[in-house]
């Protein structure tokens, strides 16, 4: 407890610098923009700022990325509650009775709601990451090779099973990430793979031309085929931004329901903030005393998943933070901005770059202030950003693409990757397949395999050894679980007719 | 699914299988070790594999989900931009063929400016000053702000010593 409170001190001490109020103001401001704009979710946001944050260091890149995932969660329920738009696929189910709440003249109350939801949820997300967070970081330097081959194995799994869709698809995704993954020089030997005589390929297939690629590039190419017409907002007056009584009463619950089970599912591999918002909403129809206003306004129905989404991103951070693995795509974006700064998310990192984590978690509990305190009046102002022409926003997106891909290495075999990854992206988009299980395989995918051949190594090549390890074996059997149990009750059902 | 759609499926499918089936045969010509020692090639060959059987399930996934005549005809017809589709991608793809050669305002600038046509092809002018802005724009930011080199010829050393 010492520890969490001397580490907070000092964050907050780090985080209230100027610079990184900078960045958090920054970041919450961009991911609302984000959020608001629909198609462009917060992965884009990233991918598109990745390049950007080379020149910051660590720990603001962190802020900013922070801010920016904490604020399209909120600026995705502006618009699904003002015009019936996901911004973010994780506000979806806000649409549902956000919407119905403002044809009834209740935009206001369903703002400041799915807001307070939201920086309630932020807080007590945060409060769990750091305390789960550093446990099983403390349990995690204890991992060898066999238990990171199966937190990366039994994560991807977890990740298809998770991401929707088809089953098939997803894995065919997984497959194709971890396959360029194996490009470029294989450490342990030296051996040039899949490189065809390119020098540049010696060095693997960059994690941001990809991510750039397949959220960026592709993400303005579905918007541009699309030639809808823009929605015009209403007005919200300041004066009707607060609820009533009954409606907090109604609310309040919801929100630390949502927050609880927001957090705990953000453990969890998969789109957890988007899955997170379904079971709040079903959990909140069950115990709601007025199941029957569900799809025609009821309160409960904004305040639990908006809380849940929220607390979902801090969920996500735990496995990042004290294993080193991403759970999410936006996590493993997170990951790979770290690793442009030659930092190493992990257990050890946790350890031997401790202020990071605390300034990180302290502007994070910032960042959810600044959320509240300015996005609620500004809430006009940020629905107006719906009216920039898409002429305009999406050749500047394009070019800060490049811009941005090029920046790095100046590399322009990155370039053509980005071209190459964008069309891929779109194409595969188009046809219904999940991209994030391609872009989490590539970062994990090297990490599977370097623990597989160590711990085969370690063993002297006894698979079983490898396998039958308590926590391994654990990790394999609920992978396992995951996958049966649904088909289990399913044919049990059938049985039953 | 119209039948347009079912036949990219099927495209989709194949390049696939394509990609998988190349991987596979790449993998081959690298060392596979032994379970003790793995070679380079040892978890792209396993990869291969797993790859080709997925697609390939895939693929006839896809095959056995042919729309029926009725499904074609019910399906809605929504109109989509291809034209801008292409026009980016194609910009995307031309931005590094030309940068080295050209430098980067003037390549930024036909790019952008390229892309604002596509919208909306009347606003000529408007849309040659609003690019050559962007691109001067980017200019500052990149290497003046964030310190980044870019490929720079004549003019760009001459804004770089005005910005100075």
């Amino acid at each position: 407890m010492w520890e969490i409170t001397q580490g907070l001190l000092g964050g907050f001490s780090a985080a209230l610098k100027p610079l990184y109020l900078f960045y958090a103001l920054a970041g919450t401001i961009l991911g609302t923009i984000t959020g608001v704009l629909p198609g462009l979710g917060p992965l884009g946001a990233m991918a598109i700022l990745l390049s950007f944050t080379l020149k910051m260091d660590a720990t603001a890149a962190m802020i900013l990325f922070a801010g920016i995932y904490y604020g399209a969660m909120y600026g995705g329920s502006t618009t699904s509650i003002l015009l019936n738009i996901p911004g973010e696929a994780a506000s979806v189910v806000t649409c549902i009775d956000g919407y119905q709440m403002a044809q009834k003249g209740r935009a206001g109350a369903a703002l400041t709601v799915a807001a307070v939801g939201s920086f309630i949820a932020g807080t007590i997300s945060i409060l769990g990451l750091t305390v789960v967070a550093l446990y099983l970081s403390d349990i995690a330097l204890r991992f060898g090779p066999s238990e990171f081959l199966a937190i990366g194995v039994c994560g991807l799994m977890f990740l298809i099973r998770m991401t929707g869709g088809s089953l098939l698809q997803s894995l065919i995704m997984t497959l194709i990430g971890m396959t360029l993954g194996t490009v470029g020089i294989d450490f342990l030997t030296g051996a040039e793979r899949f490189t065809y005589g390119i020098n540049d390929l010696g060095q693997g297939i960059e994690f941001l031309p990809v991510a750039m690629g397949i959220f960026g590039i592709a993400e303005v190419l579905l918007s541009v085929q699309e030639t809808a017409v823009p929605k015009k907002a209403q007005k919200v007056p300041l004066k009707e931004l607060l609820p009533t009584r009954i409606e907090w009463k109604r609310s309040i619950p919801s929100m630390f329901r949502g927050s609880v089970m927001g957090f705990f599912m953000g453990l969890v591999p998969g789109p957890s903030p988007i899955i997170s918002t379904f079971v709040s909403y079903f959990t909140e129809k069950r115990l709601s005393k007025h199941p029957g206003e569900f799809g025609h306004g009821a309160i409960e129905a904004v305040a639990g998943p908006e809380a849940a989404n929220n607390a979902a991103v801090g969920g996500a951070y735990v496995p990042l933070f004290a294993l080193g693995i991403p759970f999410t795509p936006a996590m493993a974006m997170v990951l790979g901005t770290l690793m442009l700064h030659g930092l190493t998310p992990g257990p050890n990192l946790m350890k031997e770059k401790a202020d990071l984590f605390w300034v990180v978690i302290a502007s994070m509990y910032i960042g959810n202030f600044m959320l509240i305190v300015l996005n609620l009046p500004l809430v006009n102002v940020f629905v107006n950003i719906l009216r920039v022409p898409q002429r305009i926003l999406m050749p500047v997106i394009v070019l800060l693409c490049l811009i941005g891909v090029y920046s790095v290495n100046a590399s322009l075999l990155d370039l053509l990757l980005l071209a190459i990854f964008g069309f891929i992206g779109y194409v595969l988009r188009q046809a219904g397949f999940q991209v994030a299980p391609l872009i989490l395989a590539l970062v994990i995918g090297p990490m599977i395999e370097t623990s597989l051949r160590q711990a085969l190594k370690i063993s002297g090549g006894n698979l079983a050894e490898v396998v039958f390890r308590p926590i391994s074996l654990s990790l394999y059997v609920a992978t396992l679980l995951c996958f049966t149990v649904p088909l289990v009750l399913k044919w049990t059902r059938r049985r039953r007719g | 699914m119209d039948q347009k759609a079912y036949r990219k499926q099927i495209l989709i499918s194949l390049a696939l299988i394509g990609f998988s089936l190349f991987y596979f045969l790449s993998s081959l010509h690298l060392k596979m070790g032994t379970p003790r020692n793995m070679g380079p090639g040892f978890v792209p060959a396993m990869l291969g594999v797993l790859l080709l059987v997925s697609t390939g399930f895939h693929l006839i996934r896809v095959y056995r989900a042919r729309p029926s005549e009725e499904e074609i005809e019910s399906s809605p017809k929504k109109a989509k931009n291809y034209w801008a589709v292409a026009g980016i991608l194609a910009s995307t793809a031309a931005y590094p063929l030309i940068l080295e050669t050209v430098k980067f305002i003037a390549a930024t600038f036909l790019v952008g400016f390229f892309m604002l046509l596509l919208w909306k092809p009347r606003k000529f002018f408007l849309s040659f000053l609003f690019s050559l802005g962007m691109a001067v724009g980017c200019f500052f930011l990149f290497s003046r702000f964030f310190g980044v080199a870019l490929p720079s010829g004549f003019l760009e050393t001459l804004l770089f010593r005005i910005g100075a």
